[in-house]
């Protein structure tokens, strides 16, 4: 017990004195989460209120054939611009989002009060910038339909409630936070901060030690290669969760910072959510850490360390992409697979969902019997006579 | 006192089974400096590391003060300080804190960590580089680091493995002197070496190894004697058969 708390007190004195490594872990990654964030969701939601709020362009063809109409548009904040050169043209240079045609037989089929055609023409194939637009003019138009279709009623003394026999209202049930985007983005930046956050420490403690060459005089004191080992590892999962936490805190109180002021931070940042995801990753952490450091021990150089941690990447990414992509029905079961129990348990807590007793026991009991697991083997592999050879 | 008796080990490679080292048998007493000569690729850093428990044997047996090498490495490990080939030292930390990291893993305490390290700082001549961190050291200041963080435990007995190599005149002097201390403290030194040299200026008993066999072994005079040449240099070269991968 010593000699890992030996190790590892050395360990993370070393990493600590690295001052690179540090200006990575604790300032890089935790300013860089909440300057994107922060960024990213008040520009989006600057954009978004501009579009409401600014005059919707709308080139109209044949605008003379319906003047009333026109009239309508322009007291409802729209700007009907002429077209110059063809409809279709404009779109697909994106000049404008949606352009209105009124067709020459309008003017007709009004007048003998029959459904007169009117005809959007957008892109479909980008509904980020122009959905809104094209959203905007359809209900204007619809709007506009309705408003006329109960004067014709009153104008023939008919109730207009008569052409509404249903009235369909909506209950979304969906959480105020649970923007799937959002959940996804969170479990997979999460996950990928605990499984490999004390790589450089791992890779640094193992293939750097030997390629140093100070690891054969470490084997030839009287400590268990497991004290090593373990020591390493726990220094990996220390300083991957110092990087976490500090990050966390950065987003915590940084968020504000970058984003414009009155704009919702993606996550809820209360202590006890942070707290509930915290407990979540700690088993992620450790894996991560015996994994880095059992593959980056197996290394000749610093080198060749970085290229097999890098491949551990990929693994977190397994069960947040598959949970974003597979449509799965939520079942007991799949809390007992590590890490596809975490991101299942990151997503419904960022979603403000609450975990139930045996969720909670089968996520965490499960990734800790994985670590156990992991760690005996790992202390196995540090046995072997070939570790100690610097070459 | 350390003891080989009948040492292999060989390694697979590409080109096929090395017989690395091949029927080794040797005894370093206390109080004695006993010293490996041979040229490179001899064997002489595989018989070390068999010796300091890093590898196992596949023959014969290593026994240091009566300790079994690969029944209980952990208690052999404990009377042996240890300079092998690979010396690195760690490079954000000082020389005191390289010293004391060791000193912490054979369970020592802060209060004899810091008596002994300010003892082998004044032995090998630290004093002026012992507080600053060690990147940036010169060959001499990390080996000399080296030694000390191998002292820390105050080990009966001292394997090293080519001490000299890159050092400079004075430094290699410096640890000649340094040998000769250990020897007069009572302790059984073993070190390696490819300089005739220098194993013929300090060694008590002399082993020359050459392709992973004991070619001889003996004291100096003995040694002339059975070659019947006065110069030692010559006997190292008669008794090898060749002078290659040997340093004057």
């Amino acid at each position: 017990m010593n000699t890992v708390f030996t190790v590892f007190r050395k360990e993370l004195t070393d990493a600590f004195r690295d001052r690179r490594m540090v200006m990575v872990n604790f300032l890089l990654i935790p300013l860089l989460i909440p300057i994107v964030f922060g960024t990213l969701t008040s520009v989006g939601a600057k954009q978004q209120r501009e579009r409401l709020e600014q005059a919707l362009e709308l080139p109209v063809v044949g605008a003379d054939r319906a003047p009333n109409l026109v009239a309508w548009l322009r007291a409802n904040n729209v700007d009907v611009k002429p077209v110059e050169g063809g409809l279709d043209e404009a779109i697909r240079a994106q000049t404008y989002d949606v352009g209105l045609t009124v067709p020459e037989s309008f003017p007709e089929e009004w007048r003998k009060s029959r459904p007169a055609e009117l005809q959007l023409t957008f892109d479909g194939s980008r509904p980020t910038q122009s959905g809104p637009s094209i959203q905007r003019i359809q209900g204007l138009l619809a709007a506009y339909g309705s408003e006329l279709g109960s004067l014709r009623l009153v104008a023939r003394g008919v109730h207009p409630g008569v052409a509404s026999p249903v009235l369909v209202t909506n209950r979304d049930l969906a959480t105020p936070k649970a923007n799937p985007l959002t959940a996804f983005f969170v479990a997979y930046l999460l996950l990928m901060l605990s499984f490999i956050g004390g790589m450089h420490l791992a890779m640094d403690s193992t293939a750097g030690e030997r390629e140093r060459q100070s690891l054969e005089p470490l084997l030839a004191t009287p400590v268990t290669r497991e004290g090593i080992a373990s020591g390493k590892i726990l220094a990996t999962a220390a300083f991957a969760i110092a990087s976490i936490v500090t990050t966390g805190l950065f987003y915590k109180y940084g968020f504000g910072f970058f984003a414009e002021e009155g704009s919702r931070s993606i996550i809820d940042t209360s202590a006890a959510l942070l707290g509930q995801l915290f407990l979540v990753i700690l088993p992620v952490v450790l894996l991560g850490a015996v994994f880095t450091t059992v593959l980056a021990a197996q290394a000749k150089s610093y080198r060749e360390a970085g290229s097999f941690v890098s491949l551990l990447m990929f693994i977190p990414m397994v069960p947040v992409f598959a949970g974003q992509f597979l449509v799965v029905k939520e079942k007991l079961w799949m809390f007992a697979v590590p890490l596809f129990a975490q991101n299942q348990m990151i997503t419904r807590l960022v979603r403000g969902e609450t975990l139930t007793a045996p969720e909670w026991a089968l996520g965490m009991g499960t990734g800790l019997a994985l670590v156990v697991l992991s760690w005996l083997v790992a202390a196995r592999l540090y046995k072997r006579e070939q570790l100690a050879i610097s070459g | 006192m350390i003891e080989v008796q009948d040492l292999r080990k060989t390694f697979k490679t590409k080109a096929g089974v090395v017989k690395a080292v091949d029927g080794v048998s040797f005894t370093a007493r206390d109080g004695q400096i006993t010293g490996l000569l041979g040229p490179n690729g001899a064997g002489k850093t595989t018989t070390m590391r068999m010796l300091y428990t890093l590898m196992a044997p596949e023959t014969g047996r290593v026994l240091v003060d009566g300790h079994d090498a690969t029944r209980d490495p952990t208690a052999v490990r404990r009377v042996l300080g240890v300079l092998p080939d690979a010396r690195g030292i760690y490079k954000r930390f000082s020389a005191r804190e390289n010293i004391a990291y060791f000193g912490q893993l054979h369970g020592l305490d802060e209060a004899t960590i810091r008596a002994r390290t300010d003892g082998l700082v004044s032995a090998l001549d630290m004093a002026d580089f012992a507080d600053r961190r060690s990147e940036g050291y010169s060959q001499g200041q990390r080996t000399k680091t080296a030694i000390a963080r191998a002292m820390v435990h105050d080990p009966k007995n001292v394997v090293l493995d080519e001490p000299t190599n890159g050092l400079d005149v004075m430094t290699t002097r410096a640890m000649r002197g340094y040998l000769q201390r250990l020897r007069a403290e009572g302790r059984c030194v073993l070190f390696s070496s490819h300089i005739m040299q220098e194993v013929a200026a300090l060694c008590d008993h002399i082993v020359v190894i050459a392709k992973g066999h004991v070619v001889a072994q003996g004291s100096a005079d003995e040694l002339r004697e059975r070659t019947g040449l006065p110069n030692l240099e010559d006997a190292f070269v008669k008794i090898i058969g060749s002078d290659e991968g040997l340093f004057a």
